[in-house]
C-alpha cells in the first residue's frame, strides 16, 4: 500500500517517515503540551499568590503539581530535544535520513499516544497526584485506590518506550551514517551531546521501565514490591526512580548545552573554544550522572559513607560543568558578538545555568541538604537549571533553526520582547523562591498560613509567572506571524558553520543532492573564508529532481503498531478484565509488525 | 497553660540573609493581602521579611548551627565563583559586541582561537581546589553526627499519620499528638516511623529533616541537644514550628506540629501531671464526659474508660490501634487539626461538625451535634483535660 500514499495533506503527515517531518511533528506536539504544562504552572502560582487561598482545592493542586512536572519533563523538554535530534542529526552529519526511518515514526506515535494517555486523566477527572517522582507507598493501591496514578504510571511507561526506541535509532545513525571525512572528533558539538544523551537514555530508561512495571504489578495484580505490609520496601522505589531520574536531568540539559554550543560560535564568528575538552566534559557529565542518584535521598536515612561518597561524586560533576561554562565565555572572548534573538537566549542560558549549578553544589552537601531538601530552595535550583538553562536554550534553538525549517526568519522584534519578558518573569518567579526555601517553605503544599513570612515572595513569584505567560503567548503569535509574513531565509541564513547551512531553507526531501565530504570541524565555515580572512563563495548544495533519489516509503504501520502499544498499556485500567484489552493490543502489534515486515521500505 | 511562646530569630549574619533582608525591605510588604482563610494564624512573632517560624538559617541547636556553618562557607565559595563567571561574561558581552546592522558577511572574521591548554587546565584544577573547601566541612558535618543515641537521651517515638503527628514517650508512659514537649538543653532521641505513607519530620530551627518511613525495618533516628530557653523567666514554654516535608497525600500541606520547649522543672511537672484523669468541674463538663463515649473508638484520654478500650484493642489479633490522636492533653494544646487552627470553641465546633471543610480527606467522623451537646463536649475536652503544671 505504501507506494500509493500521497506526499502532501494530512495522510502524508500520518504516514511520513521523513526525519524532518517527524522532527516538526515532535516540535509541534511538544509546544502543544507546553500549553498544558504552562497553564498548570499558572494555576498553581495563582493559588499560591496569597496565603490561605481557596482558588484550588488540595486534590486539584496535588494533581497539577504532578502533571506540571511530568508534562514539562516528559512531554515538553524531552520531545522538543527529540525534535532537534530528528531534524538536525542527518543534516549535520550529511546523511539522507536516520538509520531506521519507520522506527523513527514509531517513536513519535508512541510518544504522542503516551502523552495523550497521561492527559486523558483530565478528561475523566482523575489527576495523578503522587508527584512527578510518584513515591511509593503513597501511590500504591492502598493509599491511591482510584485509577489516577495509573494514568501516570502507564503514560510515562509508554512515553519512555518511545524515547528508548528513538535513542537506539539516533545512536546507530550517528555511529554509522556520518558523511565522508566526518570522524568522531569532527562532528558538530550538538551531535556529540546528542550522542551522549542517547547513551544515557539507553542505559537509564530500562531502569524506570522495570520500576514502572513493578508499580503496575503492585497496583493491578496485588504484588508487594513497594508495600511494607507485604514485605516490600518503599525506599527501593526511590533508588530505582533516581537511578533513572538523575541521568534524566542530564538527558534534559545535554541537548541544550549542545544547542548553545552551536549558537555561540555562529554569533561570535569564532569556533567553539576547547571543542575536544567540551566533548570530554559531556562524556564525563554523562558518566558521573550515573553515580550520584542518592543525593536525592540524603534525608531518607542513608549511612554516613553513602552520604559522603554520593556527595563527593555530585561535587565532581561541577568540574566538567564548570569547564564548559568557562569555555563558553572564552568562545565569546574576542569575537564579533551579534545580539540576535537566538544569541540572547544562548547568553541567558550561560548566566541562568550558572546560578542553578551553584545552588546545586549547595545541595551536594548533605548537611545543607538536610535543611534545603523538599523546600522551595530546591524548586528555585532546578528551575534555574531546567528552565533558565534547558528551556531558554531550546527557545534559542527554535529561533536559530526556524528559518532553516520553514524558510522564514522568526520576527526579531517580537523575539527580543519575548526574551526580555521571559528573563524578567523567570527571575521574578524563581529568584524569590531561594528566599522562600531559606524561610522553610515546603514544596508541594497547596496552601500556607499568613503568619509564615512567605506572603511577599509568593506574590512576587506569581507576578513573574504572569509576565512569563504573556511572553509565551507572544512566542506563539510570533510563530504564526512568521510562518506567513516572516523575512525569507536563504541557505546560509545566519552565516553558520555546519552542514545544514549548505542546504536550501527548507531543505529538500532528499537532503543532500551531492554526498557531502568534510575535511575538518566547522568545514562549511572554513570553505567560506580563506586563511587570510578573505571571503570565498563556496557552492551550496544543488537541487535535483527528487525522483532520482531513493527515499524510504511512507507507511501507516508505525502508527498502527503504536496504537497497539497504547491498547496494551490501557489494559491495567480494567484490572483482570483488562487482560482482554491488552491481548487485543498485542494482536494489533503483531498484525502491524507483520505488515511492516513485508512492506517495501 | 499560656500561649505566650515566641519564635526566636537569633542574630544571623549570613550573606544571603542580609541580601534578602535588604531586598525585602526595599519592597513594600504585601502581607496586607488577605484571601479567604483556610486556617487561622498562630501568634508567632514575624519581624523581618525573611523571618519565619520555619527559618532554616537561624539554627538554635548545635546541630542546626553546624549546618548553618557549612552553608555559610559554601555560600562564600559559591559567591566567589559566581563573580569569577559573571564578570568575564558581562565584560565579554559588552566589549566584543558589534552592531546588528554591520555587514559581517564581508568583514574579516576575528582570530579563530580553538582553545588554550593552559587556561583549560587551570579551570579544571581550580574548581577541584575550591570544591575541597566545601567538601571538607561537608564530610566533617556528616561524620561528626552521632550514629547512636547519646547516653541518657530522652527517647521520643514519632509516628507519622495522614495528616497528623503522634508522639510517644516510652520512658514516661505518655502519648500525645501534634505538640511535642521537650526539656531545654537536653539530649533527645527521636525514633521515626510511619503508620501509613512516607512523611518527613522537620523542626527547621532545631536542625535538618529526616524521612519518616513505613515498615518495621525502616525506622529512622534523629538526635540533637535541645537549645536553652530564650527567656527562662517566662512560664508556659516556647513554641517552635515543625511541618511534614514529604508529599504524603491530599492534605500534606496541613500537617504541621509544634515543639514546646520547657525548663527542666517545668518539663518534669508536665510529665508528672500529663496522664492524670480529666477534672470534671461543672455539669456541662460532666455531660461532655458522657458524650465522649462516642469518640473513644478512635480517641483515648488517659485515666478514662477510653484507655481500657485502647488496651483491649491493642491486645486483639491483629492489634487494632486507635485511628485518631490521643486527646489526653487536648485542653493544653494551642492548635487543633495538626497545627492548622487555633484551639478555640468556634474552630473546635467546626472541626467536629465538618472536619472535611478544614482538612480534606481527614478520617475524623463528622458529628452533627446540637449546640448544647457541642458546648458540653467542647467544655470537657478543652477545659477538663487541661492540666496545671
Amino acid at each position: 500500500m505504501a507506494k500509493n500514499l500521497p506526499s502532501t495533506g494530512i495522510v502524508s503527515w500520518l504516514t511520513t517517515v521523513d526525519h524532518k517531518r517527524i522532527g516538526i511533528l515532535y516540535g509541534v506536539t511538544a509546544l502543544f503540551f507546553l500549553l498544558f504544562g504552562g497553564a498548570e504552572a499558572i494555576f498553581m502560582r495563582t493559588q499560591l499568590a496569597l496565603p490561605n487561598n481557596t482558588f484550588l482545592d488540595a486534590g486539584t493542586y496535588n494533581g497539577l503539581v504532578t502533571l506540571h512536572g511530568t508534562t514539562m519533563i516528559f512531554l515538553f523538554v524531552m520531545p522538543l530535544s527529540a525534535a532537534f535530534f530528528n531534524y538536525l542529526t542527518p543534516l549535520m552529519i550529511g546523511a539522507p535520513d536516520v538509520a531506521f526511518p519507520r522506527m523513527n515514526a514509531l517513536s513519535y506515535w508512541i510518544f504522542l499516544f503516551g502523552g495523550l494517555l497521561l492527559n486523558f486523566s483530565f478528561v475523566v477527572g482523575l489527576l495523578p497526584d503522587g508527584g512527578w517522582f510518584n513515591y511509593a507507598n503513597l501511590t500504591g493501591p492502598k493509599y491511591s485506590p482510584s485509577h489516577a496514578i495509573d494514568f501516570w504510571v502507564l503514560g510515562v511507561q509508554v512515553v519512555g518506550l518511545a524515547s528508548l526506541i528513538a535513542a537506539i535509532n539516533f545512536f546507530v545513525t550517528i555511529m554509522n551514517m556520518r558523511c565522508k571525512g566526518m570522524t568522531l572528533l569532527k562532528m558538530p558539538i550538538f551531535i556529540w551531546t546528542t550522542l551522549v544523551t542517547q547513551v544515557l537514555l539507553i542505559l537509564a530508561l530500562p531502569v524506570i521501565t522495570v520500576a514502572l512495571m513493578m508499580m503496575t504489578f503492585d497496583r493491578s495484580f496485588g504484588t508487594g514490591f513497594f508495600d511494607p505490609g507485604a514485605g516490600g520496601q518503599v525506599i527501593m522505589w526511590q533508588h530505582l526512580f533516581w537511578i533513572f531520574g538523575h541521568p534524566e536531568v542530564y538527558i534534559l540539559i545535554l541537548p541544550a548545552m549542545g544547542i548553545v554550543s552551536e549558537i555561540l560560535p555562529t554569533f561570535s564568528r569564532k569556533p567553539l573554544f576547547g571543542y575536544s575538552v567540551m566533548v570530554y566534559s559531556s562524556c564525563a557529565i554523562g558518566f558521573l550522572g550515573f553515580a550520584v542518584w542518592a543525593h536525592h535521598m540524603f534525608t531518607t536515612g542513608l549511612g554516613p559513607w553513602a552520604q559522603a561518597l554520593f556527595s563527593a561524586a555530585t561535587m565532581l560533576i561541577a568540574v566538567p560543568t564548570g569547564v564548559k561554562i568557562f569555555n563558553w565565555v572564552s568562545t565569546l572572548w574576542g569575537g564579533h558578538i551579534r545580539f540576535t534573538t537566538p544569541m540572547l537566549f544562548a547568553l541567558s542560558f550561560i548566566a541562568m545555568f550558572t546560578l542553578g549549578g551553584l545552588s546545586g553544589i549547595m545541595h551536594s552537601s548533605p548537611p545543607i541538604d538536610y535543611q534545603h531538601q523538599d523546600t522551595y530552595f530546591v524548586v528555585a535550583h532546578f528551575h534555574y537549571v531546567l528552565y533558565g538553562g534547558a528551556v531558554m536554550a531550546l527557545f534559542g534553538g527554535i529561533f536559530y533553526w526556524f528559518p532553516k525549517i520553514t524558510g522564514r526568519y522568526m520576527d526579531e522584534g517580537m523575539g527580543k520582547l519575548q526574551f526580555w519578558m521571559y528573563m524578567i518573569g523567570f527571575n521574578l518567579t524563581f529568584f524569590p523562591m531561594h528566599f522562600l526555601g531559606l524561610q522553610g517553605m515546603p514544596r508541594r503544599i497547596f496552601t500556607y498560613a499568613s503568619d509564615q513570612g512567605w506572603n511577599l515572595w509568593n506574590l512576587v513569584a506569581s507576578a513573574g509567572a504572569y509576565i512569563t505567560a504573556a511572553g509565551g503567548v507572544l512566542f506563539f503569535i510570533n510563530i504564526f506571524y512568521s510562518l506567513k509574513w516572516g523575512k525569507k531565509a536563504p541557505h546560509d541564513c545566519w552565516d553558520g558553520r555546519t552542514l545544514e547551512w549548505t542546504l536550501s531553507s527548507p531543505p529538500p526531501e532528499y537532503n543532500f543532492a551531492v554526498d557531502p565530504e568534510v575535511k575538518a570541524l566547522d568545514d562549511w565555515w572554513l570553505r567560506k573564508w580563506d586563511k587570510d580572512g578573505k571571503r570565498l563563495h563556496p557552492e551550496v548544495q544543488p537541487e535535483i529532481d527528487p525522483s532520482t533519489k531513493h527515499l524510504p516509503n511512507p507507511s501507516f504501520w508505525p502508527m498502527i503498531l503504536a496504537f497497539g502499544i497504547l491498547l496494551l498499556a490501557c489494559g491495567p485500567f480494567f484490572n483482570a478484565k483488562g487482560i482482554a484489552l491488552s491481548l487485543v493490543g498485542v494482536l494489533v502489534m503483531l498484525i502491524a509488525t507483520y505488515g511492516w515486515s513485508f512492506e517495501e521500505a | 497553660m499560656k500561649n505566650s511562646g515566641v519564635f526566636r530569630s537569633r542574630g544571623v549574619s549570613w550573606l544571603m540573609h542580609k541580601l534578602c533582608f535588604t531586598l525585602g525591605s526595599m519592597l513594600v510588604t504585601a502581607s496586607a493581602f488577605g484571601g479567604n482563610k483556610a486556617f487561622d494564624d498562630g501568634d508567632y512573632t514575624v519581624k523581618a521579611t525573611l523571618s519565619s517560624p520555619m527559618n532554616t538559617i537561624a539554627g538554635l541547636t548545635e546541630w542546626a548551627q553546624s549546618i548553618n556553618h557549612v552553608y555559610g562557607i559554601t555560600s562564600i565559595v559559591l559567591v566567589l565563583v559566581f563573580f569569577a563567571v559573571s564578570i568575564p561574561l558581562i565584560y565579554a558581552i559588552y566589549k566584543f559586541r558589534v552592531s546588528e546592522d554591520e555587514d559581517l558577511i564581508n568583514k574579516k572574521p576575528p582570530k579563530q582561537v580553538h582553545g588554550n591548554v593552559v587556561l583549560e587546565f587551570a579551570w579544571t584544577i581550580v574548581p577541584v581546589i575550591l570544591l575541597l573547601f566545601i567538601a571538607i566541612p561537608t564530610w566533617e558535618g556528616i561524620f561528626s553526627r552521632p550514629v547512636k543515641p547519646p547516653e541518657g537521651a530522652l527517647k521520643i517515638k514519632v509516628i507519622g499519620h495522614q495528616w497528623w503527628w503522634e508522639f510517644q514517650y516510652p520512658e514516661l508512659g505518655i502519648t500525645t499528638a501534634n505538640e511535642v514537649h521537650l526539656p531545654e538543653n537536653t539530649p533527645v532521641f527521636f525514633e521515626l516511623s510511619s503508620a501509613d505513607v512516607i512523611h518527613s519530620f522537620w523542626i527547621p530551627q532545631f536542625g535538618g529533616k529526616k524521612d519518616v518511613l513505613p515498615g518495621a525495618d525502616a525506622v529512622n533516628q534523629m538526635f540533637f541537644t535541645t537549645p536553652k530557653l530564650a527567656n527562662p523567666e517566662k512560664a508556659g514554654g516556647e513554641y517552635y514550628q515543625g511541618q511534614c516535608v514529604e508529599l504524603c497525600g491530599l492534605s500534606h500541606a496541613l500537617m504541621r506540629f509544634e515543639a514546646v520547649l520547657h525548663s527542666k522543672q517545668e518539663f518534669d511537672s508536665w510529665a508528672k501531671v500529663h496522664n492524670q484523669p480529666p477534672v470534671i468541674a461543672s455539669e456541662l463538663e460532666k455531660k461532655g464526659e458522657l458524650l465522649f463515649a462516642q469518640c473513644q473508638v478512635c480517641h483515648t484520654i488517659s485515666g478514662t474508660p477510653s484507655e481500657d478500650l485502647e488496651k483491649q484493642m491493642l491486645a486483639m489479633d491483629p492489634p487494632a490501634p486507635k485511628q485518631g490522636p490521643n486527646l489526653t492533653s487536648f485542653g493544653d494544646r494551642r492548635t487543633l487539626g495538626a497545627g492548622t487552627r487555633k484551639n478555640t470553641y468556634e474552630n473546635f465546633a467546626k472541626w467536629v461538625r465538618e472536619p472535611q471543610s478544614i482538612k480534606q480527606g481527614a478520617t475524623m467522623t463528622a458529628f452533627n451535634l446540637s449546640d448544647d451537646d457541642m458546648q458540653a463536649i467542647a467544655a470537657y475536652l478543652r477545659f477538663s483535660t487541661a492540666k496545671n503544671y
